[in-house]
């Protein structure tokens, strides 16, 4: 399978706010520890244990491509959308285009960036890979993107459409045919 | 400088002035990380005999090398300053080296800000709180959050500062504004500082709050070796199936198993087993009930922390941050409630006071005690009837004792030794040494646990010698770890495995292995990483093996071996040791209260153990001749001159002094 057909999917419910995704994020890129310089930020809203990572989600009509006046935000060959930050002005453009406000500012450079799903690495990338024991983050093929969501939701109506007796097993039971 | 931001803030609140100071690489290998700055400002700045409502008690806030980096569980602040509730046999008036660890992510966000240490001196003419945006220090009007609850406190400070939730908060609520001796700091709304009184010492200085936002970033000195060794570390963490279960049970995980074990301090610590407690108080069944969500510290990929909704009864509605096993047990069978509910209210209760959930519970259970023993009746108390199992007055007694609302909880608010002291009844049911109510599990039970409370530095604790390995379960599976303890000592190791499990129960082994779990957790304590985890669940080693190499990769000191980092946990449990000294507090004070020589535990697996006095006596020469302390227990002169911490010498022969002059006769 090609690694394009892979995304970082999000579930706000299993994130406990540690973290760890920005910290990843920041030590793979940078070589140093800090918010600031990860690409994927955690919005918190502690008093109510409530926790929503932001990243860039690579839309496939990604309106930061369109809006750019220098044409900097691109697609990379794993699907990711980035800053190519040689023709990047630091306009911020894509910040205000971008529904989610995913990108955020290199705070050396001034110019926006954004998750590149860390291209070349073997392991995947490394925000998903700090939040193997919560899910909150995974990367995984596209076709699957909505499966953990859907089995929850079915997870709850399952009880309704269970076997009760043998007559909702077998739809048929108990009529007569060529009758 | 890599890993240690360089730099630390001291605040004047008396003369409302900030000073930034720089510190040099040999002060971070002399005292390594958070708990070592901590100790050492807190020794050299107080004097023997001071009060620690005194506005010159430095009130510390520090974070180690590894805080708030990719490092797993390096989400820990260590607050510390001359305590409140901690005395010595001599006098309620003398105290103690006081400190306390937290989670959250104050720690991560004050080293982004660019400081390993904030040190806050003075005293405010009137209700202050502390903002702290990188560089520009202020030192703003608190008056209109003085008197507001912890949740409270933190919005409407966020608010005020622009409601930007990269803001960290750490606060106090009433029990702190009003001098309670145990009550605890609370940052990002849930995360407690609890023991030792902090609380208190910031209310003292008419400290509210400090805020915190910072921006920078913390550097690696050899990024790529960091990455690759953090991620060792995590893995081992995300297969570990006790991590796997902590996360799902939080650390209620331990209590079925404590309680078969006789672990659990039921009735104000005079038995360590309450029956059918699994069927009330199991980790799974609270999950199943009442957890919303996990909620993580700064980088911990386990997340123990819970938060809690209840969803019907009469407390249908209640949500709270927690809570954790130690909170539930002390507020729980500590004093004999089965009433699940109103246990998770009151855990969220303490933490909206701002007050220490196990000194609190204690508080409770210790009048319980008296009023079950006929020492205190209603004429004592001003019409207040607290028996055991009743949680619903229990709940009431918890908000009069941070508001000080009645005189009676305002002696309780004392904390339990000065409260019997007060009252002139009880003494001998406090369980506690060196005036810190211990944590909800009964010394009798095992004899390092034990002797670790006693000698412990901050006065009666669990966790400064973490001693879990002396248990059953955890020396068969760490046999390798029990073999490095005992290396120099090949007949103390097979002692260890004579009589195993039994050893338990044993004085024998157990000086040699305290002094070697104290250190080893002092490198998490320094590097500040939690202590919960790598060693037990991650297979990773102890704490010194996973963390020391960490700690060489993100600060690039390729100087502090293994060895050099070992000496460096010396010095600081010397000089924590040292600050009791100077007040004359040594071998007097290792020692528990009577009941667990003379009485057996009643009930449960343990029943019949208890300590032996004469053993008890031997276990503690050993334990100062392994340190190279003198016979009792003071700090012999050769030691602080190999330590490097020669200017304790004269502070010493003025503690022997007074210990000469009050002990001996």
């Amino acid at each position: 399978m090609e690694k394009t057909d892979y995304v970082i999917i999000i579930d706000p419910n299993k994130c406990a706010g540690c973290h760890g995704c920005e910290m990843a994020c920041s030590v793979r890129h940078f070589g140093k520890n800090g918010t600031f310089y990860s690409r994927i930020r955690i919005q918190e809203f502690r008093d109510i244990c409530t926790f929503i990572p932001v990243t860039c989600q690579a839309c496939e009509e990604a309106p930061c491509i369109k809006v750019c006046p220098m044409g900097a935000r691109k697609r990379i060959e794993n699907g990711a959308v980035i800053t190519n930050e040689e023709a990047c002005i630091g306009c911020q453009a894509c910040i205000y285009a971008c529904p989610l406000g995913a990108p955020v500012m290199n705070p050396d450079t001034g110019k926006t960036m954004t998750c590149d799903q860390c291209l070349g690495c073997e392991d995947g990338p490394a925000c998903a890979r700090a939040c193997t024991m919560q899910g909150a983050l995974k990367y995984v093929p596209k076709y699957q993107a909505s499966k953990d969501k859907a089995r929850k939701f079915a997870w709850v109506l399952k009880d309704e459409f269970k076997p009760q007796d043998e007559s909702s097993v077998n739809q048929y039971a108990g009529k007569e045919f060529g009758a | 400088m890599h890993g240690w931001m360089g730099q630390r803030l001291r605040v004047d609140l008396t003369n409302n002035k900030v000073e930034i100071e720089k510190l040099s690489p040999e002060y971070y290998r002399k005292w390594l990380g958070a708990r070592g700055y901590n100790s050492e400002v807190v020794y050299h700045e107080t004097w023997e005999g001071m009060d620690p409502f005194d506005p010159a008690n430095p009130l510390c806030f520090a974070a180690g090398p590894l805080v708030g980096t990719l490092a797993p569980l390096s989400g820990r602040t260590t607050v510390s300053a001359r305590s409140p509730i901690t005395c010595s046999e001599r006098s309620t008036d003398t105290h103690g080296h006081g400190d306390t660890n937290m989670g959250g992510s104050f720690g991560p966000v004050m080293k982004y800000a660019g400081y390993d240490q904030i040190v806050v001196k003075g005293k405010a003419e009137k209700p202050v709180y502390l903002w702290i945006d990188d560089d520009k220090i202020e030192i703003r009007d608190a008056s209109k959050f003085w008197g507001m609850g912890v949740k409270e406190g933190t919005k409407k400070i966020m608010k005020e500062l622009g409601d930007d939730p990269d803001i960290r908060v750490a606060i106090i609520g009433p029990a702190g504004e009003n001098l309670v001796r145990f009550a605890c700091v609370v940052n990002s709304f849930s995360s407690t500082g609890g023991r030792t009184g902090m609380g208190a010492v910031m209310g003292s200085k008419n400290l509210k709050a400090i805020a915190i936002r910072g921006s920078k970033p913390i550097t690696i000195a050899k990024p790529e070796e960091f990455e690759k060794a953090s991620w060792v570390l995590r893995n081992k963490l995300h297969e570990s199936p006790s991590a796997i279960r902590r996360r799902d049970e939080g650390s209620m995980d331990l209590f079925d198993a404590g309680n078969a074990g006789g672990l659990n301090a039921h009735r104000n610590c005079s038995t360590g087993f309450m029956p059918d407690l699994e069927k009330y108080y199991a980790g799974y069944l609270w999950s199943e009930k009442y957890q919303f969500r996990n909620k993580a510290c700064w980088s911990c990929p386990v997340a123990c922390g819970r938060y809690t909704y209840i969803k019907e009864g009469k407390y249908a509605g209640f949500h709270c941050s927690g809570p954790e096993m130690e909170s539930v047990c002390n507020l729980g069978p500590r004093i004999d409630t089965y009433d699940v509910p109103a246990v998770n209210v009151m855990c969220g209760l303490v933490n909206e006071l701002g007050m220490d959930s196990i000194s609190a519970g204690a508080a409770l259970s210790w009048t319980m005690e008296c009023f079950e023993k006929g020492y205190l009746t209603k004429e004592d108390t001003g019409g207040l009837d607290l028996r055991f199992g009743d949680a619903e007055t229990s709940m009431k007694v918890l908000e009069q004792i941070a508001r000080r609302e009645t005189e009676f909880t305002r002696i309780l608010g004392e904390g339990n030794i000065r409260a019997a002291e007060t009252l002139g009844v009880g003494m001998d049911i406090v369980p506690h040494c060196r005036g810190l109510e211990h944590i909800s599990v009964d010394p009798r039970i095992a004899m390092g646990l034990s002797l670790g409370y006693a000698v412990s530095t901050r006065g009666s604790d669990h966790l400064r010698p973490y001693c879990t390995i002396e248990m059953a379960g955890a020396a068969t599976k760490r046999k390798y770890q029990i073999e490095q303890i005992y290396e120099d000592e090949p007949e103390l190791l097979e002692e260890f495995w004579k009589d195993f499990p039994k050893e338990m129960w044993t004085l024998k082994t157990k000086p040699t292995l305290i002094t070697w779990t104290e250190k080893n957790k002092m490198v998490a304590d320094c590097v500040g990483c939690c202590c919960q985890a790598i060693g037990s669940w991650g297979g990773a080693g102890t704490w010194s093996e996973a963390y020391s190499p960490l700690f060489r990769l993100i600060t690039g000191a390729d100087d502090m071996t293994d060895e050099k980092i070992w000496i460096a946990c010396e010095r600081i449990v010397d000089i924590e040791r040292a600050h009791w000294n100077r007040e004359g507090s040594a071998r007097q004070d290792d020692h528990h209260i009577d009941r667990y020589y003379d009485e057996a535990i009643l009930e449960g697996p343990y029943k019949g153990v208890q300590i032996n006095r004469e053993d008890w006596e031997w276990a503690l020469d050993e334990y100062y001749r392994k340190h190279g302390w003198d016979k009792n227990g003071f700090i012999s002169d050769e030691k602080a001159k190999e330590m490097d911490i020669p200017e304790i010498i004269p502070d010493m022969a003025h503690g022997r002094k007074i210990y000469e002059d009050t002990v001996k006769k």
